[in-house]
């Protein structure tokens, strides 16, 4: 069930409706009108209309809102996930808050982040290149694309061999040039950044057909009165290109953000235990593990409740900071 | 008007559908039709559907079968019940008995057991004792049954035989344990460079700390918990002793292949590519061990201070659903799949188990032509010398696993054992602590 908007939008607007054939009635009584509450037609489209109003709200109230309510719920109590739970207040957010193994299950998944600039910078290098008329252009935007659509669960097992010390592709590639290079899932240090040039892969051709699309809707007049002005390439490219898809930017900085705080597949496959000494445990790994390898779901889900506020708060802030930042053009 | 009926019949309907769609699914509703969840590779998977048929052709029972990865078995089967949709039979390890037996999901089945006249005095005593539960102490004699041993599994070590004879080495001795230092003067003569390129490319062992460190700890006198499963007690002299004797295997005796050697193939491939002279072998491993083009063997797990062997021995419960619509059959399909003798037999010849049934496993044992020749070995642990792991009878295992998230500084020999056992004994005990509350408050 998709849950979008449009959800609180058709609400709105059937209240709206509501309203406006209340005082429509007034107004009108001596016609039998399609319109005229007292017509049967218009009893049948009223009840359609709630009808198709009803399934969304439904199946929000279904699938979304009482599960999430659950949820908090079920964060202040003890529950193994199969049986009784008992209530205990804040105990599971006390212990969260002195949670060693949490807190660097957070900052993992925030060093992840770090891919999220490296990968939009170079998607838009990427439309930027593919934009203009080269040979084959069509070929290198679906191969670029099909990392997007493939199995997230393969990839990561495809990746994990190329990542393999000895006979990985990636090793073999650094040899060429001399380069011995590490054992990068089985090292403390290697491991993230392996992690982080996995998921930039993953996402380049996402962001690249977003970007390619929002500097094909540039105004190409903008460029013809720069030219005009003698503007650089350069600053052609500084003083349109990015503003104008600045929009675009937004959008995947906050899906980007959000997606990656659950990071968790890639996690899961490559390093099945956490990585070395916990070093690319996730906090949705950590969370999964102790809700289904140690039964502690009240713990688990009180994680995720935190997790969930946190994103919720980033996402706050960025909208507030693209609205300072945003502009008009007449 | 009769159209937009249509269209609203449709529309609810689908609506209908999509909500029932939640509910139902599996199932145990029909009453001559199980569920059986399980998990396992290829050839477990087809030796139980052989088993299942010959099951379903003796008492007319259709059994719905739901097979899934190792690793992904916990999380299906706790999304089964939440959606309260318990698979009748179902797999039930060790360490999660407990949880699910004081959630009321598995079904007490002492009595229908004995209604059955299944001789459990047949069937392997430690195996049967893993499921006893008496709602506080798990894995003795006393206590209601909740399952049945699928299996037991011993985890013996092994050695690449053609490899020993080629280096002249003298083989081990079925019965007597050898000494760790004869065992390590002994891997390093065997690692070697074979072809003569510089690079080591044969070695003694290469163990695996997670699932091949117990047996080490264990003979040397040393263990994780006191006896009550209520102290860790991993901060002993006997325990770092073993501990650094484990680490200095790959870092002082340099008779394994490095971390990252090991991590780039592990030595479990390494050992079938016969790169590795000695490896631990559990039942399971037969089926594919017996087609490498080198002979194995098994013996005694080399001994610690004690001058004993050790090494643990696994299981695997076959447990019924509380909540099953048949619960007789059910429990005759655990029964069945547990004890009966052809099922057993089944299994058995697959290579992935010793024989659950005591009266078989000698003549098993003894069976001409078998490989490995000292199957024995494998009776040996399941009778004398074998033990549970550590977490198998706590509520859960966070205390267990805290012991491995950092330990491998001490494995690289950045630290000492000693030192790092120090520090970690106060995590896992309260860790453990945690886990004996949360086993109260369930019940």
């Amino acid at each position: 069930m998709p849950l979008t908007p449009s959800t609180t939008h058709a609400q709105a607007s059937a209240v709206a409706g509501e309203s406006a054939t209340r005082a429509h009635r007034r107004e009108k009584k001596s016609r039998l009108h399609k319109d005229d509450p007292r017509s049967p037609l218009h009893r049948t489209e009223r009840r359609w209309a709630l009808a198709f109003v009803a399934a969304p709200v439904l199946g929000f109230l279904l699938f979304t809102a009482y599960p999430l309510g659950y949820a908090i719920y079920a964060s202040f109590t003890r529950w193994n996930g199969l049986g009784l739970q008992v209530f205990i207040g804040f105990d599971n957010y006390v212990q969260l808050f002195n949670d060693q193994y949490f807190h660097k299950a957070l900052f993992n998944t925030f060093f992840y982040m770090i891919g999220i600039p490296i990968g939009l910078a170079l998607s838009l290098l990427l439309a930027l290149a593919l934009n203009r008329k080269i040979p084959g252009r069509t070929v290198f935007r679906t191969i670029y694309y099909i990392p997007v659509i493939s199995s997230l669960a393969a990839i990561a097992i495809l990746w994990q061999w190329a990542y393999n010390g000895d006979f990985g592709l990636v090793n073999q590639v650094l040899a060429l040039f001399g380069i011995d290079g590490p054992n990068w899932l089985a090292s403390t240090t290697w491991a993230k950044p392996a992690i982080i040039i996995m998921a930039v892969w993953k996402g380049l051709g996402y962001s690249m057909l977003l970007y390619l699309a929002a500097i094909q809707s540039v105004p190409r007049s903008l460029y013809e009165a720069a030219s005009l002005d003698g503007a650089s390439a350069f600053q052609r490219f500084r003083a349109i290109t990015l503003p104008m898809v600045r929009p675009v930017t937004f959008f995947l900085v906050v899906t980007n953000v959000i997606g990656g705080a659950q990071i968790f597949t890639e996690i899961n496959i490559m390093t099945p235990t956490g990585g070395p000494e916990f070093s690319t445990a996730s906090a949705v790994w950590y969370i999964w593990r102790q809700a289904f390898r140690y039964q502690q779901m009240g713990y688990a889900t009180a994680m995720a409740v935190v997790l969930g506020l946190l994103i919720l708060v980033i996402t706050l802030i960025q909208f507030r900071l693209n609205r300072r930042n945003s502009f008009i053009i007449d | 008007m009769k159209k937009s009926r249509l269209i609203a019949g449709t529309v609810a309907g689908l609506l209908l559908a999509a909500t029932a769609a939640c509910s139902s699914g599996g199932g145990s509703g029909d009453a001559d039709t199980l569920t059986y969840m399980f998990r396992g590779g290829d050839d477990e998977k087809a030796a139980y559907q052989a088993a299942i048929n010959r099951f379903t052709e003796d008492t007319g029972v259709k059994v719905n079968v739901i097979v899934t990865d190792a690793d992904q078995y916990g999380t299906k089967l706790q999304a089964a019940v939440s959606g309260k949709n318990v698979p009748d039979v179902f797999y039930v390890e060790q360490g999660s008995l407990q949880s699910y037996v004081k959630s009321g999901i598995l079904l007490d089945i002492t009595d229908k057991i004995n209604e059955a006249g299944v001789d459990l005095t047949n069937i392997w005593e430690y195996g049967v004792n893993s499921y006893r539960f008496d709602g506080k102490v798990q894995g003795t004699s006393a206590g209601a049954l909740y399952a049945l041993p699928k299996d037991i599994g011993p985890f013996a070590m092994g050695y690449n035989r053609t490899m020993l004879e080629k280096a002249g080495i003298e083989l081990p001795d079925e019965d007597e344990p050898w000494g760790w230092d004869h065992w390590v003067s002994v891997m390093k003569e065997l690692t070697t460079d074979t072809d003569g390129d510089g690079e080591i490319d044969q070695w003694g062992t290469g163990l695996n700390i997670a699932w091949n460190s117990q047996g080490f700890i264990w003979s040397n006198g040393a263990d994780f918990t006191d006896p009550t499963h209520t102290k860790v007690t991993v901060d002993t002299p006997e325990f770092a002793e073993a501990l650094q004797f484990f680490a200095d295997l790959t870092n002082v005796d340099k008779v394994t292949p490095n971390s990252e050697q090991a991590a780039t193939l592990d030595t479990y491939q390494r050992f079938m590519a016969g790169q590795i002279a000695f490896f631990p072998v559990g039942p399971w491993d037969m089926s594919v061990y017996n087609e490498l083009d080198f002979e194995y063997d098994l013996m005694p797990f080399p001994a610690g201070s004690t001058g004993k062997s050790a090494t643990w021995l696994g299981s695997l419960g076959i447990g019924v659903s509380a909540s099953s619509k048949n619960v007789d059959a059910a429990v005759k399909l655990a029964a069945y799949l547990s004890t009966d003798e052809d099922a057993q037999k089944t299994l058995v010849d697959a290579n992935i188990q010793i024989p659950n049934r005591i009266d078989t496993a000698d003549a098993w044992a003894a069976e001409e032509p078998r490989k490995p020749q000292n199957r024995q070995e494998f009776l040996d642990i399941a009778k004398d010398y074998g033990r549970a792991m550590p977490a198998a009878f706590t509520y859960n295992t966070a205390w267990y696993d805290e012991f491995y998230t950092n330990i491998q500084p001490v494995l690289d020999g950045n630290q000492t054992a000693a030192e790092y056992l120090a520090e970690v004994q106060p995590r896992m005990q309260a860790l453990l602590d945690e886990s004996i509350v949360a086993s109260e408050q369930a019940g």
